[in-house]
């Protein structure tokens, strides 16, 4: 269990992280989430007294420089290329074993378990990221510590390294074990975290687990369309708290067909309405009543990264101009072309199923 | 302290470069003493002789200090230079205890190396000389512990200043611009009339000071700044004063700044 509270971090007059309160909790995976420059890694660093600031981050109620041996305990990993080039990555981590009291032969284990045994004795200065990733990760797991926290841990790995590192760490988790695990990816974390801390410019947007983040941030809208659109429109707009919108026509609509010389419109597209704030059913009902035809009548549910995008909008640090022309193409929450759907639930596991044990 | 001192032995031996620096250090010492004591063989040893035999030159130039001062800034430039003190400090977060514990272990180092690179030295004139020199009388008994000395301090100071900076580079300018030019040059700017309140002074710059630990004779003005130097463990105190302000500023910087 990780208490963090007010932490604060300010450079000149630039506040970096602006009291941030919360708790990471044991036998789950816990995402940070922010854009580029939310002040993730800064939080990290005053988490393990790498940087001074305000506020006092306890772990199981201790703070981390009285801790005797830390990476008995606390595994962390905050930069991907923290190692002298020219020393091997087993003389890396026999270095770091010494240090915590830790036996070499642990060593071995952890460069087995991520995969390094073949170039444990190689300089590595010519590591790839995904490499100096995994060689980060086996630095974490050296002390066999109860509680991980990782900067970017995903950061350069391949698809299946990632897949690999979401099986590892869901499977230290149901071990009981605390694990604090930063991203700016969203889908990453959608299939990797339970619990969910998400930070823009230093201030917390939310804390809670994935689904609520989804439910806080994304409005379920419903696409109607009808030939009648307007007065369907008209009566929605009378029930409280209905907001309607008319999707604009799709120029794309426009299809050829083959064996025709010429493009042909197809049957134009009914109009169609975007409408939050009311149940599809009771949009059904509506029209039915009132002798509506409908074409479609479907609930669309925005992906955690719509709401991600709508949750840091407004807070992201560095924020990258559009392509002009495609402007309008900027994701909208809750466009068809959302993406995948929000994510799978993941059951959170019981916390007193705690199997203290090898990470290996 | 004790994983913290494993930790930096490990460090130590695990770098390619404390066995370069280490080698070419003694390589040269050695060279230079097997070269003096073969021109020296058919004359009778004087006591600077065979102070330059034994120390390997360090009165010339001070090789082996020099390295070892590198593997002393390696200790803790290294660090900042590849990011390595983020693990370093989440392994050993008390900073105090984890620049102590490179301060010993540098300072072990040195004084270990030194005193294999006498014993070689000593064994290589030994084959020379035809009769051999009182190690056991002034100055020779004086400047064998002070070599150990010298080397020591410059080794700390090594580690102080990659703290200081928090880097290699810089540290090893000051290392090197400031003996080499800074102080020869205060020394040649006293000889001014001009300038010449400059003299009294000259006694404290700590390299030259530091430097009176490995003299076999009194310090001769030839030509340079007439002055006297302070005795030669008094002259030695001066630079050791110089090396602890220096790491007291980094050791100070460290725990205050962010890693």
């Amino acid at each position: 269990m990780i208490t963090a509270q007010g932490l604060y971090k300010r450079y000149g007059a630039k506040t970096a992280v602006d009291h941030l309160t919360f708790e990471v909790r044991p036998g789950m995976v816990t995402g940070f989430l922010g854009p580029n420059g939310a002040g993730k890694s800064t939080t990290m660093r005053l988490m393990l007294d790498l940087d001074n600031g305000g506020g006092e981050t306890l772990f199981d109620g201790r703070k981390f420089g009285t801790i005797a041996h830390p990476m008995r305990e606390i595994g962390a990993v905050l930069e991907s290329k923290a190692f002298h080039p020219t020393r091997t990555a087993r003389n890396h981590l026999r270095m770091l074993a010494a240090g915590s009291g830790i036996p070499f032969h642990r060593v071995d284990e952890v460069l087995e378990f991520v995969g390094l045994t073949e170039v444990k004795n190689k300089k590595p200065k010519n590591f790839s990221l995904g490499m100096a990733q995994r060689l980060g990760l086996a630095q974490a797991l050296l002390g066999d510590p109860q509680t991980l926290i990782l900067d970017e841990p995903a950061n350069g790995l391949d698809p299946s390294g990632i897949h690999w590192l979401r099986t590892v760490l869901k499977s230290l988790a149901d071990q009981g074990r605390t694990i604090f695990v930063s991203s700016h990816l969203l889908p990453e974390m959608a299939l990797m975290a339970d619990q969910l801390v998400v930070i823009g410019r230093g201030t917390m947007i939310y804390n809670g687990d994935v689904d609520g983040f989804v439910r806080d941030f994304t409005q379920s809208t419903v696409l109607v369309r009808s030939p009648q659109a307007a007065q369907l429109a008209e009566l929605l707009r009378r029930v409280d708290g209905v907001t309607v919108d008319d999707v604009p026509v799709d120029a794309r609509a426009v299809v050829t067909v083959e064996g025709a010389d010429a493009p042909v419109a197809t049957p134009a597209p009914s109009p169609a309405l975007r409408v939050s704030g009311i149940e599809t059913a009771a949009i059904g009902e509506l029209a039915f009543q009132n002798n509506i035809l409908l074409h479609e009548l479907a609930t669309q549910t925005a992906s955690l990264e719509t709401a991600f995008i709508t949750a840091t909008g407004a807070s992201e640090e560095y924020v990258a101009h559009d392509v002009p022309g495609v402007a309008d193409a900027a994701p909208q929450p809750a466009t068809p072309q959302a993406g995948p759907p929000a994510a799978p639930p993941v059951p959170p596991s019981q916390p007193g199923d705690t199997t203290p044990g090898g990470a290996a | 302290m004790s994983s913290a001192l494993r930790f930096e032995w490990v460090r130590l031996r695990t770098l390619r470069s404390t066995y370069w620096l280490i080698g070419i250090g003694l390589l040269l010492t050695t060279a230079i003493a097997f070269g003096v004591a073969f021109a020296t063989r058919n004359d009778l040893i004087t006591a600077e002789d065979a102070g330059i035999i034994v120390t390997g030159g360090a009165e010339l130039a001070p090789f082996l200090a020099i390295f070892l001062a590198i593997i002393g800034i390696f200790a803790t430039g290294h660090e900042y230079r590849h990011g390595t003190i983020q693990p370093t400090l989440t392994a050993i977060p008390q900073r105090t205890r984890l620049l102590l514990a490179k301060v010993l272990m540098v300072a072990i180092t040195a004084a270990v190396i030194t005193v294999v690179s006498v014993a070689i030295n000593i064994g290589l004139g030994s084959l020379y000389w035809q009769n051999a020199p009182d190690l056991g009388a002034e100055p020779l008994s004086e400047v064998i512990p002070g070599y150990v000395v010298f080397v020591v301090l410059y080794a700390i100071l090594g580690v102080a200043l990659g703290q200081l900076f928090r880097g290699v580079p810089s540290a090893l300018v000051i290392l090197l611009v400031v003996p080499l030019i800074v102080e020869t040059l205060i020394a040649a700017l006293s000889l001014w009339s001009a300038l010449d309140w400059l003299q009294p002074a000259l006694k404290f710059l700590p390299f030259s000071a530091g430097a009176r630990l490995i003299a076999t004779g009194p310090y001769d003005a030839n030509g340079g700044p007439e002055f006297d130097f302070l005795g030669r463990w008094e002259s030695g105190g001066v630079f050791a004063a110089f090396v602890a302000i220096i790491l007291a500023v980094g050791w100070y910087l460290f725990k205050k700044r962010d890693a």
